[in-house]
């Protein structure tokens, strides 16, 4: 029978959710009082502490899936998206370790910041380009998951809940810029662990689980009558070459995430940016680890317990858990997470859009206008975008996880090769990154089911839609074009005026710490070579048949 | 050079480190394991264990590392004559 879920009480739910808003609203007023310069509006004044920082890098990273989408994916793929989410933790770590710290030394506002410096303009604003698409893609999403949060569990019309959370939300992001969006993400984060794992310890204390006090692994009781119930939920189901394809698509695409890399830039130190890391990386498998725990209960309450969820209400299925085993009142406080999630994530997404435009692009083609006026070209940029992505969410595409994890895909091919190689190899030059970017950038697009629904990799919807076989064919083909092109342009005499290469090698020397410069630094043939031998054998795979 | 090749290796081994304990369902999927680990799957409970603990634990070796060897690139410039400072390459 199908069943329509949402909230007998919607007051109960609007009030918790209002009371958080305000609160977000007094932390974005207080934080930012003082926001008088662009490095103050985007990266905090670079002056945030190491707790803070890693609460605020993972409530940033944990988008409104977390409540929305992952659990329904879970319903859907089982043991195989499990796999597939684990490695997203990696995102922060792996960008403080290749490229977050030096980036941070260098006092970038944006990874196009990097690239402008190290490729020139139109390198820096093809990337910047391609890094909104990514931004509005990211925080599309967002909106579309808060509106339909306020729609189905709190009986507001879609449109209504889009313009007026839409516009209030994006009031306290513009207001608060990056001081007040970091002291936010930072309590959004113990909201969102909170309301997640807490309420989730009474789902299963409700099923039975005996492990309930320890929601987040302690759920093996549960296994053999799931694996009675259901055996294929621990399959595997796909090949080896699936498993690796998340590398170049998700790891590599994580990598290439704008509003991930500015969290490092916020650090106060090159040490305390490592230290939040770390607790970015316990807090987020803990609340990841509660998620699969989340994904589980959910599949375990369908073939055992008799709950029914329609597949148009996978997406909830994180509320709809709350609904049946916890009193009302919880399930407004999950909604709250789940609002915070979103929120916390658009907030970090809108302010990347506000630093591309108005530092990567605007500041980049009119250098001289005065900082008061390019903060105010910041703070209108924020606000368009935010304005930007709810228009666009007025007529929403289906699949939303699906689709922000194909950004990933798209930050991996067009952005991520451009700042790696641009930080460890001297040689990498503006020709080589502009053929990544637009040729690597342009592949990727053209085999994604949106554009030419007939010609793409493996024909398995799922598989093609998150960008997997995509990013696997286009992430490599990116990185051999920027190492050769680059190593063939700096041998032609004709383009040596067009390149700047006494400053490129001066500021890959200065961003890693150095005070001199040695030839032999940052300079390894071998090194770039290796690269493009082992990504060439990655893009023949791709194209090899998948068999799925 | 010493401080250089140290950054580079250690950033070298240290992303494999983070991508392998990131990605054991890759592992299973080549190499599958058909026990059993505190009540789950091997397959399924590792995965998870390493995406979190693992992933911990070279967060914290990845942190003291990379500070160790940002010192000894301050400790090689502090050795540095004027007359190498910032020279044509």
């Amino acid at each position: 029978m199908e069943q329509s879920w949402q909230l007998d009480n919607p007051i109960l739910g609007l009030v918790v959710v209002g009371a958080t808003f305000v609160l977000f609203y007094i932390v974005g007023f207080i934080s930012n009082r003082q926001s008088k310069s662009a490095k103050e509006l985007y990266v905090g004044g670079s002056n945030v502490g190491a707790i803070t920082n890693g609460l605020a890098m993972a409530a940033t990273y944990m988008s409104l899936a977390t409540f929305l989408g992952i659990t329904a994916l879970i319903l859907q793929l089982q043991v195989p998206f499990i796999m597939l989410w684990i490695q997203l933790i990696l995102a922060i770590p792996l960008i403080t370790i290749i490229y977050g710290t030096s980036l941070r030394r260098m006092g970038a506002f944006s990874p196009t910041h990097f690239i402008r410096d190290r490729y020139g303009v139109s390198a820096s604003i093809i990337a910047a380009l391609f890094m909104i698409l990514v931004s509005i893609m990211y925080a599309l999403g967002q909106m579309i998951g808060i509106a339909i949060t306020f729609e189905t569990l709190l009986g507001i019309p879609y449109i209504t809940g889009l313009f007026i959370f839409g516009i209030l939300i994006v009031g306290y992001i513009t207001i608060g810029g990056m001081a007040g969006a970091t002291n936010n993400a930072a309590i959004q984060m113990v909201i969102i662990a909170l309301m997640f794992i807490v309420p989730l310890a009474a789902i299963m204390k409700a099923i039975g689980a005996s492990g309930w006090y320890f929601p987040p692994l302690l759920y093996s009781d549960m296994v053999p009558a799931m694996m009675d119930a259901l055996p294929s939920f621990f399959d595997y189901q796909f090949s080896p070459k699936w498993y690796f394809s998340i590398i170049p698509a998700l790891t590599i695409g994580a990598l290439g995430l704008p509003h991930l890399a500015m969290r490092v830039y916020t650090a106060s130190s090159l040490k305390s940016a490592r230290s939040a890391m770390v607790w970015f990386a316990f807090i987020l498998g803990l609340v990841f680890s509660a998620t699969y725990a989340m994904g589980f209960v959910g599949v375990f309450a369908t073939t055992t317990q008799g709950v029914t969820i329609s597949d148009a209400d996978a997406d909830k299925l994180t509320i709809i858990l709350n609904m049946v085993y916890n009193p009302e009142w919880v399930t407004a406080l999950v909604i709250a997470g789940a609002i915070s999630a979103g929120l916390s994530t658009l907030s970090g997404n809108l302010l990347a859009i506000g630093a591309l435009i108005s530092q990567d692009i605007i500041s980049t083609l009119k250098p001289n206008i005065s900082q008061r006026l390019n903060l105010r070209i910041g703070f209108i940029a924020i606000f368009a975008g935010g304005i930007a992505s709810i228009l666009l969410a007025i007529n929403p595409p289906a699949f939303l996880v699906v689709s922000i994890l194909w950004a990933f895909g798209l930050a991996g091919v067009t952005n991520a090769p451009l700042i790696i190689v641009g930080v460890w190899w001297k040689e990498a030059n503006k020709f080589g990154a502009i053929a990544a970017s637009v040729v690597g950038g342009a592949i990727y697009i053209i085999v994604s089911p949106f554009v030419f629904p007939s010609i793409v990799l493996t024909g398995h919807g799922v598989t093609d839609g998150m960008g997997l076989s995509g990013a696997m064919l286009a992430v490599p083909i990116s990185f051999i074009l920027l190492i050769v092109v680059s190593y063939i342009t700096n041998r032609i005499p004709a383009l040596s005026k067009k390149l700047t290469k006494q400053a490129d090698i001066e500021l890959i020397e200065r961003i890693h710490g150095w005070k001199d410069i040695k030839p032999y630094r940052y300079n390894s043939t071998i090194g770039a070579g290796i690269t493009v031998v082992v990504s060439a054998a990655v893009a023949i795979w791709a194209l090899m048949p998948w068999g799925m | 050079m010493k401080a250089y090749k140290k950054e580079v290796q250690f950033t070298i081994w240290m992303t494999a480190a983070f991508i392998l304990v990131g990605n054991v369902g890759l592992i299973f999927s080549i190499f599958p394991v058909d026990a059993m680990l505190f009540g789950f799957p091997v397959m399924y409970i590792v995965p998870i264990l390493m995406g979190w603990f693992g992933v911990f634990l070279l967060t914290l070796v990845a942190g003291k590392i990379g500070n160790r060897i940002d010192d000894e690139i301050e400790r090689e410039n502090e050795t540095l004559g004027r007359a190498d400072e910032v020279k044509e390459v």
